[in-house]
Order: C-alpha cells, then sequence, then structure tokens
C-alpha cells in the first residue's frame, strides 16, 4: 500500500520539476508546506524553539532534511539514504556556486567538502549509502551547532 | 619487465620480513600499533591472481589501487587493453572512459539496449556524476585470465546523448577529471541500483535514450540490464574478492605492487585462514566501528576510498588544497573497533601523520598514514591505507563462501 503511494509520489515530483518540489536552501519555508500537501505521508515536523526541521522520505527511500529558521528561512539541507538527492532542488540559489567549487581538482570519489563564506557542503559516502549536509554560515540561527544537520 | 621483477621481489621481501614490527615513529603519547599478523600475498597468475598497482595514475593522485582490464566486443578478438581502471571496493561494475576506447586502436562495443531502445546511466559519486551509455562487452583479466561475457558496462562521457538535467554536475568525462582510465567497481552488491531501479523510475540513474543527439528518458531497468559487478559474472571464484597489499612505511612509498584475489574460499590460495568475518548490513553493506567511545553505526571498509576518513575534533584539517586531509603535529596511532551482524570484532590499527608534510614528496602516490575528516557524523571509513599490510576479503551479497553468506568484510 505504502509503495502505490511512493508510485504515485514520484509521479507529482516528476510533473513538478519545473517548479522545485522540496524548497530549497535560502528559500522560504512556507513553500514546504505546499509542497507537502501535495507530497502527502512521508513529511515529519520537528520543531524546536531556534528551528524547524522538514524531513521528507523520497520514493527512493533517501530522508531529506530542510531546516527552517523562526524567519522562516531554509538554512541548512542534508540528505540520507541509497541515492544523492537532485542538488539543483536542493541548493536552489546556491547550486551555481556548488558546481563551481566542486569542479576543483580534488582526488577521490568518496569525500567532497566545500567551504566558501556563503556556503558550506560536505558530501560523502559510497554506492547505496550517501550522507551529504549543505549550510548558508549567514543564515544560522543564533547558537545553532552545525552538528544538529544531520 | 625488469622493474615488474624488481616490485615482486620486494613484495617477497616484504612476505619474509613481516611480523616483525614497525619502528615507534609516533610521538602522539599513544602506544604504538602491534606488529601486523603474518601477510601472504598471492603471486599474480592464472586462475584467479591479476596484479594490483598502486601508482600515481593519470590524474597524479594518491592511493589509488589499479589493474589493467582487457575490454572485448562480445564474442569476437576485437579487444583493448586499458591500463589504469581504479579497482573500488565501494562500487559494482566496470565503467570506462569513452575517451579511452575510442583512442587509436579505437574499440567500438555494441550498446545495451532494452531490447530495442539504447540505454543510458548516470552514476552520481560523492564529487559529481558519471553519464555515459551502457554497452556490451567480453571483459577478460590480462594475469589472471578471468572472464565476464556480455558484461553490461558503462561508457563514461560518450557523447552521444546531452547530460540529463537530474544527473547532477560537475560531470566527470576526462580521465583527469574522473582520475583513472576507469573504474572496476567489486564491491559487496551484484548491481550498482539493485531493486530499487527495477519497479521505479528513480531520477538520476538510468535512462532509455531512443534518438541519438536528443533527451534521454529515466526508466526503470531490470537486474539484467543494469551494470553488474563482474565478479559475479565470473563462471568460478564468483564470491567476492581479496585485496592483497604490502605494508608501507611512514614515509610512504612511490609505488605499491600487490594482488587482488578472486573468490573466496574457492581454491588453496583464497582461503579465509584466519580471517574473521563482519557480516554486512544487508541494504547498505555497513559494519559498526566503535572509536574513541562513540560508535559509528556507518562504518566501511572501502579500496575506493584514499584515506582513513573519521570524525575526531582532536585533529585539524590541513590548509588549502590539502583540507580533505588531516594535519597533526605529529603522527597520531589510532584504534577503532569493528563488527558486524555478529557477536565477532576485528581491531583496525591505524596512523595519521600530517598529509601536507607526506605530500612533500612529490613522487610518492601510497601512503598508509593518510586521514581526514567525513561529513557523515555516523560514519568511519578505513580506505586504502588501512589495506596496506592486510588481506582484506569483500564478499558479495548472497554469495556462497566458507565464512557464510555476503555481503560481509573479513581480514
Amino acid at each position: 500500500m505504502k509503495l502505490t503511494r511512493c508510485v504515485v509520489c514520484s509521479i507529482v515530483l516528476a510533473a513538478t520539476v519545473a517548479a522545485p518540489a522540496f524548497a530549497a536552501l535560502g528559500g522560504d519555508g512556507t513553500s514546504v508546506q505546499a509542497d507537502l500537501a501535495k507530497l502527502k505521508g512521508g513529511l515529519r515536523l520537528t520543531s524546536t524553539a531556534a528551528f524547524t526541521v522538514h524531513e521528507i522520505t523520497t520514493s527512493d527511500g533517501t530522508v531529506v532534511r530542510e531546516y527552517v529558521s523562526p524567519s522562516d528561512k531554509v538554512f541548512a539541507v542534508s540528505w540520507r539514504g541509497p541515492f544523492i538527492p537532485d542538488l539543483r532542488q536542493m541548493l536552489g540559489s546556491y547550486y551555481g556556486q556548488y558546481v563551481q567549487a566542486a569542479s576543483a581538482p580534488h582526488t577521490g570519489h568518496r569525500h567532497l567538502a566545500i567551504q566558501q563564506p556563503g556556503l558550506v557542503m560536505q558530501s560523502s559516502g559510497r554506492m547505496r549509502a550517501f550522507f551529504g549536509r549543505a549550510w548558508v554560515p549567514g543564515l544560522l540561527p543564533q547558537n545553532f551547532s552545525v552538528d544538529d544537520i544531520n | 619487465m625488469r622493474k615488474f621483477v624488481a616490485l615482486a621481489l620486494i613484495q617477497l621481501m616484504f612476505v619474509a620480513a613481516c611480523g616483525g614490527g614497525g619502528g615507534y615513529g609516533g610521538g602522539g603519547g599513544s602506544p604504538p600499533p602491534p606488529p601486523p599478523p603474518m601477510q601472504t600475498i598471492a603471486t599474480p597468475g592464472p586462475p584467479n591472481v591479476e596484479t594490483l598497482t598502486v601508482d600515481a595514475g593519470p590524474a597524479n593522485g594518491v592511493n589509488q589501487p589499479f589493474v589493467s582490464v582487457k575490454v572485448c566486443a562480445p564474442a569476437t578478438t576485437n579487444c583493448k587493453t586499458i591500463d589504469h581502471v581504479w579497482l573500488d571496493s565501494g562500487s559494482s561494475g566496470l565503467r570506462i572512459l569513452a575517451s579511452v576506447l575510442s583512442a587509436a586502436p579505437a574499440l567500438t562495443l555494441p550498446p545495451e539496449t532494452n531490447g530495442v531502445i539504447p540505454l543510458a546511466e548516470c552514476q552520481k559519486f560523492v564529487d559529481g556524476s558519471t553519464w555515459g551509455t551502457l554497452a556490451v562487452a567480453d571483459m577478460q583479466l590480462p594475469v589472471s585470465g578471468e572472464t565476464a561475457s556480455n558484461l553490461n558496462v558503462q561508457v563514461i562521457g560518450d557523447p552521444t546523448y546531452p547530460v540529463p538535467a537530474d544527473c547532477t554536475p560537475p560531470i566527470e568525462t576526462t580521465v583527469m577529471t574522473f582520475g583513472a582510465n576507469g573504474i572496476l567497481g567489486v564491491g559487496p552488491f551484484i548491481q550498482d541500483c539493485g531493486s530499487a531501479c527495477v519497479s521505479t523510475v528513480i531520477a538520476g540513474t538510468y535512462y532509455s535514450c531512443p534518438t541519438p543527439g536528443s533527451a534521454c528518458t529515466g526508466t526503470m531497468a531490470s537486474l539484467a540490464q543494469q551494470v553488474q559487478n563482474p565478479v559475479s559474472v565470473f563462471v568460478t571464484d564468483n564470491n567476492g574478492v581479496i585485496v592483497e597489499l604490502p605494508s608501507v612505511g611512514s614515509a610512504g612509498m612511490t609505488t605499491v605492487s600487490g594482488s587482488v584475489v578472486f573468490g573466496i574460499g574457492t581454491r588453496t590460495n583464497n582461503a579465509l585462514g584466519t580471517a574473521t568475518v563482519l557480516p554486512a548490513d544487508k541494504t547498505n553493506a555497513f559494519i559498526t566501528a566503535t572509536y574513541k567511545g562513540t560508535v559509528y553505526i556507518n562504518g566501511y571498509v572501502d579500496s575506493g576510498s584514499t584515506g582513513n576518513f573519521f570524525t575526531d575534533s582532536s585533529f585539524s584539517a590541513c590548509a588549502s588544497p590539502n583540507a580533505g586531509f588531516y594535519c597533526p603535529a605529529s603522527t597520531m596511532n589510532e584504534t577503532a573497533t569493528l563488527k558486524g551482524t555478529s557477536s565477532s570484532t576485528l581491531t583496525a590499527n591505524f596512523s595519521v601523520a600530517n598529509a601536507t608534510t607526506l605530500f612533500a614528496t612529490t613522487s610518492y602516490s601510497a601512503f598508509s598514514n593518510l586521514g581526514g575528516p567525513i561529513s557523515d557524523p555516523k560514519a568511519l571509513d578505513l580506505g586504502l591505507p588501512f589495506y596496506y599490510g592486510h588481506n582484506v576479503f569483500t564478499a558479495i551479497e548472497n554469495a556462497n563462501t566458507p565464512g557464510g553468506i555476503g555481503p560481509y568484510f573479513a581480514y
């Protein structure tokens, strides 16, 4: 039964490529609410005084988290699971910065670290098991520890 | 040839000398690791031992183990031997750069289709993606003679079809950006995607490509259509691999020569012996690693990782351009305890030296004491540095071995 719902999810995702299905890094948290209404089921909300986490389990089993500040900005995103999600959707307006930084010479296929004033991204893993996270230092809530992006 | 013989002799000397323990070159305050158990490295040759070489490779990398692979159009003698193919126990499948296949003398492989329409694949690695058509090839390993017929392979950077929007850049299409002429994935899984791609179209994986020059469309792919672990396609010795590399001293080495042995417990040269089996999670092939009292549930051993990657706030990352590695003031000796889904445990000792200091010897490409940070707070990754001086077994999922059914790691 759950499988059927996931197939529906993936169709919705495919149909909304033009408008990001997930609220992207730096975007408004309110767009998450709209997307969640469409996606149904896969979503879980966790709130603290300092921030809200939107957790979406995608149809392929990857768990995507969006960290939304009290001022309603997505200040961090993370992913964990068998597939790396579409980073164009995840990173939004920061996507170009990511592509440019990731294209710099490096060694190895297992670990990537981008540390720039406006964007931090860390990604690791191997086939069928990936983890990554990205955040905008200037958007982090006060007293927020990036260790909480997991 | 002379060079090869010399390396083989050095390798034999290593076997003879091991067990004596290493010097106490540390200074980090922790005790030196105990001497490694006696290591025997199988001699390359038929029917199941391939030469494995760590050198700078085509992209001047570090800790990359390479094999040569002979690729043929199926059931023909139209073949090409490709050197510097990266042996990776953390992925599955053979992938060759299109530019390498097309270099004179060019080899053209027939496309793999879903019966009618050619297939292509986006394979996401952490640092970027490979994009290219799927082809069918007979693969033969030139030293051992091990053969995988009608193997589905990815031709990386084949320009026939445009890169789909959901195949995440940077797209690694050249030998320099990919870091090798190809990659031979001999990891714990039989296919790269597996059952997930069979019944659902997963974005950024498999595509059907009806018209050259036009966009491809995401597609499901049956297990038989997916890129397969070549070892699982072998007629015999198909249940796993052993990576056997000799010890490397604290300063590093220019080149290291060892073996990759196919099969586990299928012949006298690939018995488990005293190795301890750590059964891995069937879904993601993780084991558990405990380091300084913290349990990391996403632990793995991986020949495709260039360092030992772990979280430890007492280490500082190096300055650019080596920020992906640690740069301690003095060499530190560390210990992790590995555990699979059984009660068995194994101790993993490793050293971490200053990467920038190590890299100052630019002619060296093999380092046993390279470490670095890992972004996943649940992960600990023992990469190629850990393989030096150990014979590390990787058993393939669902395969029977004398040590049980894969997936597992053992040493």
